[in-house]
């Protein structure tokens, strides 16, 4: 540590921090565009300008300027405010006066800088410069007259995403940030362009001329798009949910977003479910509440308990999980799934089914090998962690599975389970690799776990990170990399029990319960199986469904969630559902009690006093400790019946996973844009 | 199941799968530019450093970079199409276009050509040829302005139909001036130092003694002391490297060129005992492309050298006149944007390829060997006015003999003129002079006899630099002059720092007015000189504040 003054406060910071660092320790505030934490220092914009005693009589950028011990610093002297209102001066030479037809206005560093540290007039009246729009694809709108070259966007694309697509061409004034030719960003994280941008040359395509963001609502909440749980801010204004924003969260998603939690939300306005229907004579038609318990209570009425079962989707909370879970018991039955692509998860320990490394933690391993998953389209946050650590370097990454552009070059070992027997038996040069790592970690992907030898690959993996020393103590380093939002919670809720979904369809059961289940075959469901849907989307299940009971997204209800990594978080009810659409769990309370089977809870408080009575891990709402693993018994399965065939990938098309997102247009748009990424050759 | 919303004009989500394309997005590179590529780069590494080595491949062959071979080239080199694409606009020799004709005729727009009438040459020949003709920043001919240059061939005092003779015989060749070539050199006590040297009978020590006792100072326009210089970079821990700055960009300086095309091997032999001292395992020239003469010499002659020294590589810049900042050079000979580094760290620390870096100027390594054999001694027996050695001064404008002038530190203008120069050029009376070419300030005849050197020019808002003097008369209009030099830096600014980006641009604007703006240049040159990154940006003002201070009358102060 060093003692920096800054303006007469005296600051310790690490060695090695820049000047604006130390001066933002002491509380001070210091303009900057270029500027930014998780971005290497470009220096270009000279804002950040400060003076710096004994140092030659200038202003210094302090962004790029490193501290020494004993400096003395000040952020507003006369030179300094001086040289500050001068570069801005100069940033508006050529920045075109149209705030008020600007999507940034309101929430502009440019805007709010100029009258900060800005004069009131500017003394130049040439014409200003204009440079031509850049089309980057559906999701970044461009207006590059407003760009001022802080070169922040090229540096994210460069650094974080890894899509070294956008540049700087030309030189001096002529300077413009473009790609190479018209050309849409191949980044699942373009969106976060959007708000490192200082200015308004990279805004929202599909939010342009929407709203302002003085109209906006902001409500904190969850994002279920994937299974990251990565944190967000929903932004509404009236009944409708316009923008998502990524909240700082450094343990889950720092404060990036991925591109289909960011723009699916158009999705939630298409295709909605926003009253009963009954099907009558083979056709669906509009119903009211009654009409559509009374035609569930008069299948159910009889049914022995056996014959019920119940599906959670990808989406659901664990509220209404729980209280499903509750009603069906109540009705005798336990068969329960959530399970619906049938990957072989062992429930019987919650470090066989969780990332246990945690999405932190990813940064401190030594070396990572991916199994059947692409974590660029299952996960794109976890894998910028992923690139984060290999950037900051001593990472060795092995994968197996199907050859892909993960935006780093992992070590392609094989496309199938016999790369992983390599492994075991150690005739693989990276099984040394691995047991040379210090903090080895695997993380195994759904593409893996979703064949019929899933099951003796999960133990198969259990056992080669029990050899390779990623279980210790203080360390665990088995992760399952899970692609649904709602997966962890529902296995901690147990709702894996009895009939799997495998069992159920074919006329396995009379009545089937779907809670928002979409992303299985319904062409398999029995035919005289009498079908509940209860979902906030028309996809696929309400298509097969005899009662539609319509629920609340996930912007629309005050809900928990649990991430890949178990980590226990909270949704907040933005707007209210549409139409007659009600949260989850009060329609399941409520038709418990229309059966005369009444739930024990009344208030959310109650349900999830219930929950943590269930499972305490839902006490730990927004926490995570970490555990080490010392328990080395690995889940049931019989490694040795591993087939030999490739790996497939469980996410084949990001834009497009769920009921949301595919009634999205701007992600039809994004599909239509998106092509076979190109193969990574090693 | 309804909508609740209808969204206009969105497609149904299911499009998606029927509009898709079945190739990739973005530009496909096609097989003939893949071929094409292939065929220039046989045989070749394609590491990323070489990028601008091999960005002139397709300009040599084509003329021009069409942006087919530009994919094709990211493709072969693995890079992405951004990253070329922003290299090789970047540099004004890339010639980045589908559609325009490959540019056969430079004309130097530089102020001593300027002086000499390059803008009517350029207009002859224009209206004499329809091919396609381009103005260009210095070439370092300044001695034998007005300089056209048709394909790589030079042509000194250049009249049109010179240029139109070059254009029909197809001269496009550089023309080699007499050299002294590696046997000569031998056989004149050439390598015997080197030889020594590295025997161990010559001591590193004793070098860096000599050095230090003879108080040389740097060459390239800094004036830092050699010495020194070199001590730091031997104490570095780690593999170290050595690079070469030949990147001769400043306006009215020619002194590298006429060293290298005259007597190439004394720089090479001081190179060697250089990479020798520090410990520099392999050594980076890096030579400005408006040279290809000095190129051609120096390739020649670099094959001759025996094999046992440190890898040498010759790279070519390809005109941008920031890459003579020695951080931007390192950026360029590392095959990017010649965008200058932020200091500290100092090259000395983390240079080329992040390993600790010594960069010396051409002419600095051409002292090395005569220092180390006549002594320090002989060296500071040279100056006037208290001052020591020798610099080498590229005289142009209003003089009789323009050229290089080989002459004791500390020398007044009017001594150089007098001595060296064979008077002012008849006819004209002295008016004015540019010290270190265009971002040393402009001094007025009053200040012809004080002493030419670093520290003494500073006190009169100018600097020695380069030492490349343009000397003026009463025939030459100050603000054209002053102008010329600020078009030139706004051609050059790398637009990397906000300051210099756009400082340089509103500075030329305002001085295109008729009624000069005081108030808003000085201002304007305020903010330049104290918040641009690199000395491109804080010398650019120079000229201007120059000219206000030792000129009020021709600005209408």
């Amino acid at each position: 540590m060093v003692k920096v003054t800054v303006d007469g406060i005296d600051v310790d910071v690490p060695a090695g921090s820049n000047v604006l660092q130390a001066c933002e320790a002491a509380g001070k505030e210091v303009p900057r565009f270029c500027y930014h934490e998780r971005l290497s220092v470009a220096g270009n914009c000279r804002m950040c300008l400060v003076e710096i005693e004994k140092a030659p009589p200038k202003p210094f950028a302090s962004c790029a300027y490193p501290v020494n011990d004993g400096m003395v610093v000040h952020t507003d002297t006369p030179m300094v405010r001086k040289a500050r209102r001068s570069v801005m001066e100069f940033l508006l030479i050529n920045h075109p006066l149209d705030c008020p037809i600007c999507d940034q206005g309101g929430e502009c560093d440019l805007q709010d800088q100029a009258v900060g540290y800005g004069g009131d007039q500017s003394r130049y009246l040439e014409p200003k410069r204009a440079v031509k729009d850049k089309n980057l694809g559906p999701l970044v709108k461009t207006v590059m007259t407003r760009c001022i070259q802080c070169t922040r966007c090229i540096r994210f694309s460069t650094e974080i995403a890894g899509v070294p697509e956008l540049g700087a061409t030309a030189r001096g004034e002529s300077m413009e940030v473009g790609t190479y030719v018209e050309k849409a960003l191949s980044s699942e994280l373009s969106g976060n362009l959007i708000d490192i941008c200082p200015v308004g040359a990279l805004t929202s395509k599909p939010y342009a001329f929407v709203a302002r963001p003085w109209e906006l609502k902001k409500t904190d909440s969850v994002d279920v798009l994937d299974a990251v749980g990565a944190n967000i801010r929903v932004d509404s204004r009236g009944t409708e949910v316009l923008r998502v924003l990524p909240r700082l969260n450094e343990d889950v998603n720092e404060e990036w977003l991925a591109d289909k939690s960011r723009f699916a939300v158009d999705g939630l306005r298409r295709r909605r479910l926003d009253t009963p229907w009954v099907r009558q004579n083979g056709k669906l038609v509009k119903a009211d509440w009654q009409q559509a318990f009374d035609a569930i209570a008069a299948k159910a009425a009889g049914l022995a308990g056996d014959r019920i079962g119940a599906v959670a989707g990808d989406l659901a909370d664990a509220e209404s999980m729980l209280a499903l879970k509750d009603l069906l018991a109540s009705l005798g039955s336990a068969n329960l799934d959530c399970r619906q692509d049938g990957a072989a998860l062992d429930t019987s320990r919650r470090d066989f089914y969780s990332f246990n490394t945690s999405i932190a933690g990813i940064e401190e391993a030594d070396a990572i090998l991916l199994i059947g998953t692409n974590p660029r389209h299952e996960a794109p946050l976890i894998n910028a962690r992923i690139r984060k650590a290999i950037l900051a370097g001593g990472v060795h990454v092995g994968a197996i599975g199907a050859k892909a552009d993960l935006t780093y070059k992992p070590q392609w070992l094989g496309e199938g389970p016999d790369a992983i027997a390599a492994l075991l038996a150690g005739t693989h040069p990276f099984a040394d690799i691995l047991k040379a790592a210090k903090k080895p970690m695997l993380i195994l992907g759904q593409g893996a776990l979703r064949r019929e030898d899933g099951a003796a690959i999960l133990a198969a993996c259990w056992k080669l990170a029990a050899e390779t020393g990623m279980l210790s103590a203080d360390w665990h380093g088995f992760n399952v990399l899970h692609t649904a939002a709602a997966r962890v919670g529902a296995l901690d809720l147990g709702f894996a029990s009895g009939k799997t979904l495998a069992q159920m369809l074919g006329g396995g059961v009379d009545l089937l319960w779907l809670l928002g289940a979409d992303e299985f075959d319904t062409a398999k469901i029995g035919p005289n199986t009498f079908v509940v849907y209860q979902g906030h989307h028309g996809d696929a299940g309400a298509a097969r469904a005899d009662v539609i009971l319509p629920g609340a997204a996930y912007t629309e209800k005050d809900a928990t969630y649990v991430n890949t990594e178990g980590r226990v978080q909270r949704g907040q009810l933005a707007i209210y559902p549409p139409g007659e659409a009600r949260e989850d769990w009060k329609i399941i309370r409520a038709f418990s009690g229309m059966i005369g089977k009444t739930l024990p809870y009344d208030t959310l408080a109650a349900l999830r006093a219930r929950l943590e009575q269930v499972n305490p891990v839902f006490t730990r709402v927004d926490m995570l400790p970490r555990f080490g693993c010392t328990d080395l018994t690995g889940p049931a399965g019989n490694p040795a019946a591993m087939r030999g065939d490739a790996f497939v990938p469980a996410v084949v098309n990001y834009y497009m996973t769920d009921a949301i997102s595919r009634a999205s247009p701007t992600m039809a748009e994004c599909t239509a844009a998106a092509a076979p990424l190109a193969v990574a050759a090693e | 199941m309804q909508s609740v919303q209808a969204v206009p004009n969105a497609r149904h989500p299911g499009a998606g799968r029927r509009m898709a394309r079945d190739t990739p997005k973005g530009r496909q590179v096609t097989d003939a530019a893949r071929q094409a590529v292939a065929a220039l780069l046989a045989g070749r590494d394609r590491q990323r450093d070489l990028l601008i080595e091999h960005l002139h491949l397709i300009q040599d062959a084509h003329g021009r970079i069409p942006t087919d071979l530009l994919a094709a080239l990211a493709e072969a080199m693995r890079l992405s199409f951004a990253e070329v694409f922003e290299v090789a606009t970047f540099y004004a020799h890339f010639d980045v276009t589908d559609t325009d004709p490959p540019v056969e005729i430079r004309v130097c727009d530089s102020i001593a050509c300027q002086m000499q009438g390059a803008d009517a040459l350029a207009a002859a020949i224009a209206a004499g040829t329809p091919a396609r003709l381009q103005r260009v920043p210095c070439v370092g001919r300044c001695d034998l302005a007005p300089v056209a240059v048709v394909g790589q061939n030079t042509l000194d005092r250049a009249t049109p139909d010179q240029v139109f003779a070059a254009l029909a015989e197809g001269a496009t060749q550089p023309v080699l001036p007499p050299s002294i070539d590696y046997d000569r050199y031998r056989l004149n006590g050439g390598y015997q130092t080197l030889a020594r040297l590295r025997a161990g009978a010559l001591t590193a020590e004793a070098v860096l003694q000599a050095l230090d006792d003879a108080r040389l100072a740097g060459k390239g326009g800094a004036g830092f002391p050699t010495g020194r210089k070199w001590r730091t970079v031997r104490d570095q821990p780690g593999t170290k490297l050595m690079a070469v700055n030949g990147d001769e960009g400043e306006p009215g300086t020619f002194k590298d060129r006429h060293y290298l095309e005259t007597d190439p091997h004394r720089f090479l032999e001081g190179m060697l005992i250089a990479a020798e001292v520090v410990g520099a395992a392999e050594i980076y020239i890096y030579l400005r492309d408006e040279y290809p003469a000095a190129r051609a010499i120096l390739t020649a002659e670099l094959a001759k050298l025996p094999a046992d020294g440190p890898r040498i590589h010759l790279r070519r810049g390809a005109g941008a006149y920031v890459c003579g900042e020695e951080s931007a050079m390192l950026e360029s000979i590392e095959g990017k944007r010649g965008l200058p580094r932020h200091k500290p760290p100092f090259v000395f620390q983390v240079g080329l390829f992040g390993h600790p870096t010594l960069v010396n100027n051409v002419e600095t390594l051409w002292w090395v060997r005569d220092i180390v054999e006549r002594g320090p001694a002989w060296w500071r027996g040279h100056g006037r006015r208290d001052r020591t050695g020798l610099i080498s001064f590229s005289v142009s404008g209003r003089v009789a003999h323009p050229g290089v002038k080989l002459a004791p530190a500390g020398i007044s203008l009017r001594e150089l003129i007098d001595e060296y120069c064979g008077g002012i050029a008849p006819g004209h009376t002295l008016r004015g002079y540019l010290p270190g070419g265009a971002s040393g300030g402009i001094l007025p005849a009053t200040l012809a006899d004080v002493a030419l050197d670093f520290g003494t020019l500073e006190q009169y808002g100018s600097f020695i630099g380069s030492a490349a003097v343009v000397v003026f008369s009463q025939a030459d209009d100050l603000r054209a002059v002053a102008l010329n030099l600020m078009r030139f830096f706004r051609h050059e600014s790398c637009g990397q720092c906000t300051p210099c980006r756009l400082g340089t641009e509103k500075a030329a604007a305002l001085m295109d007015q008729p009624d000069w703006d005081w108030p808003l240049l000085q201002e304007l040159s305020a903010v330049m000189r104290d918040a641009s990154i690199c000395g491109l940006g804080q010398a650019a003002p120079n000229p201007v504040l120059t000219l206000l201070r030792h000129f009020p009358e021709v600005v209408g102060a």
